[in-house]
């Protein structure tokens, strides 16, 4: 069976996010609210962020998009979203292929559990069965370099060797859609190295790449197409040669 | 709610379709069992990492608590040590499920967050893992269940068909308190304390460490409108030879049928938002 191409489309894609304070988290004092009637402060103490206003994005094969814009200008909640993870107010977004999204390395990184048993966590997460994990298990063990400690609980590693181990988890699955948050090279000289070759390996196999970076000279380097955000309001898709042009916009 | 390579999210179309959306996640996460179950082994597994008797632990200790309550309140209540501490042990055992499963279900989602933040798994994956974690538990406790019916003779007059139709009442019940707990732990920060003290109460209330037909009979409300009563009679009652009345089945099945729809509303109506509270 042939799958369809792999495409990202978003039409008129919305999210509002609900901001609760900490007044807003508390059974406690809603019920004070009620009972005693006051309609004190905010709304309950929630408001209403519209990250994301009447976004259209379409992507096909061999595009790799760059996001730019300030922080809070919508990029990271635009790459949630394509993950699945948020739902849309209004619009759609519709994506063809495997997802992979590389947002926060640490992210279902369990310390008590060993190196071993947070790579086969990973990759289960990540839609692999248990088979598959045992076949990748000695290849990102061997990548992670970190050897007899991956036998022992991820709290006893150092920062850069927790790094390590969750690079090497994470970036062991098979995608046909990338979705970075910033370039995630990480560890020693050495490592960085590595991890640079295996990042542009998933880059090469996975058909689109969509990557927030504030560095320019990154994205001139692995994108080819860029798009701006501000104030969860995207630009037109341009060819990265424009980059400066948008950026100085 | 979408197959490996297709993913489809929209926008808000009226009610109904938050209840397909709300359906489609369960079917996802029903055909997904497996990684339910991948994530509760490996709870399972991390937890009892280094030690030596892994989860067994849990279970001497249990054990211990059996004994000391068994003979001690046995003796104080002038029940017999032979009747007493198999209905202790019992109780202990399957209220613990009960509770530990309502307790923890507190953190679900709370825990899950990273992996709801930047995935499209079905959320009710994780209220299985929840569960299916503390069925595995349940399982090591039997060790005390089956010592002590072994070794005061009830193993020959328990009725465990009966058992096993009362413990499928438990689990449909405690799984839908469980996600319940979830998605409002999820929203309101202060709920696991209330849920633990409503549980504690429970512990107390019931009669876990107390025998039923101590209780005079202008008190019988406490036991015929408690839920947890009816929950713990349906597994324990058949196990040490005796009865379920007919109205605990009721109980429990319209307690579950009332749960469910009124938990899986909830969950419609919040999905969308449950990941923003977190």
């Amino acid at each position: 069976m042939k799958a369809p191409p792999v495409s990202i489309s978003c039409q008129d894609l919305t999210l509002r996010f609900p901001v609760y304070g900490v007044d807003a988290k508390s059974l406690k004092k809603h019920l004070a609210k009620i009972t005693v009637g006051g309609k004190l402060g905010r709304h309950h103490g929630s408001t209403d962020v519209t990250a994301l206003s009447h976004l259209n994005l379409e992507l096909k094969a061999g595009d790799r998009l760059g996001l730019v814009g300030h922080n809070g200008s919508g990029k990271t909640t635009l790459l949630r979203a394509l993950s699945g993870a948020y739902e849309p107010d209004e619009g759609s977004i519709e994506v063809q292929g495997r997802i992979a999204a590389l947002l926060d390395l640490s992210l279902g990184i369990d310390p008590t559990a060993t190196g071993y048993d947070n790579i086969r966590l990973r990759g289960r997460i990540a839609g692999l069965s248990s088979r598959q994990v045992d076949e990748r298990m000695d290849e990102i063990a061997e990548f992670s370099g970190l050897g007899p400690f991956l036998a022992m609980p991820v709290k006893t590693y150092s920062a850069g060797m927790q790094a390590r181990l969750a690079f090497a988890a994470a970036t062991a699955v098979e995608a046909d859609v990338l979705l970075m948050d910033e370039w995630i090279a990480v560890g020693d000289a050495d490592f960085q190295k590595l991890a640079h070759r295996r990042l542009l390996k998933l880059v090469e196999r996975a058909g689109i790449l969509v990557l927030a970076s504030h560095d320019v000279e990154l994205l001139r380097l692995y994108c080819n197409k860029v798009m701006r955000m501000e104030g969860g309001v995207a630009s037109e898709v341009t060819p990265i040669k424009n980059l400066d042009a948008l950026m100085a916009a | 709610m979408d197959t490996a390579t297709h993913m489809l999210r929209t926008g808000r179309r009226g009610p109904l379709f938050e209840y397909q959306m709300a359906l489609r996640d369960l079917r996802a996460s029903a055909e997904r069992l497996d990684l339910a179950w991948s994530l509760a082994w490996h709870d399972v597994v991390s937890r009892y990492r280094g030690s030596i008797l892994g989860p067994l632990w849990i279970t001497l200790s249990m054990g211990l608590m059996v004994l000391g309550i068994g003979f001690l309140w046995g003796e104080l209540f002038r029940v017999s040590v032979h009747d007493f501490i198999p209905f202790v042990a019992v109780g202990i055992v399957f209220f613990g499920t009960v509770t530990t499963t309502i307790n923890e279900g507190c953190e679900t989602f709370v825990q899950a967050s990273g992996m709801l933040s930047q995935t499209s798994l079905p959320m009710l994956t994780f209220v299985w893992r929840t569960v299916l974690r503390n069925l595995v538990y349940l399982a090591h406790h039997l060790v005390i269940v089956a010592g002590v019916l072994g070794y005061f003779g009830f193993w020959a007059t328990a009725d465990y068909p009966t058992a096993v139709l009362g413990l499928f009442f438990m689990v449909a019940n405690v799984a839908w308190i469980s996600m319940l707990v979830a998605i409002v732990s999820a929203r309101f920060r202060d709920i696991p304390q209330i849920v633990q003290s409503i549980t504690q109460a429970a512990a107390i209330m019931t009669p876990v460490f107390w025998l039923p037909d101590r209780i005079p009979p202008r008190y019988h409300l406490i036991l015929d409108l408690n839920p947890f009563y009816h929950l713990l009679q349906a597994v324990r009652a058949p196990l040490l030879g005796g009865g379920v009345a007919p109205h605990t089945y009721l109980f429990l099945a319209a307690m579950a049928a009332v749960g469910w729809l009124v938990t899986f509303g909830i969950f419609a109506n919040t999905r969308r938002r449950i990941v923003h509270y977190l």
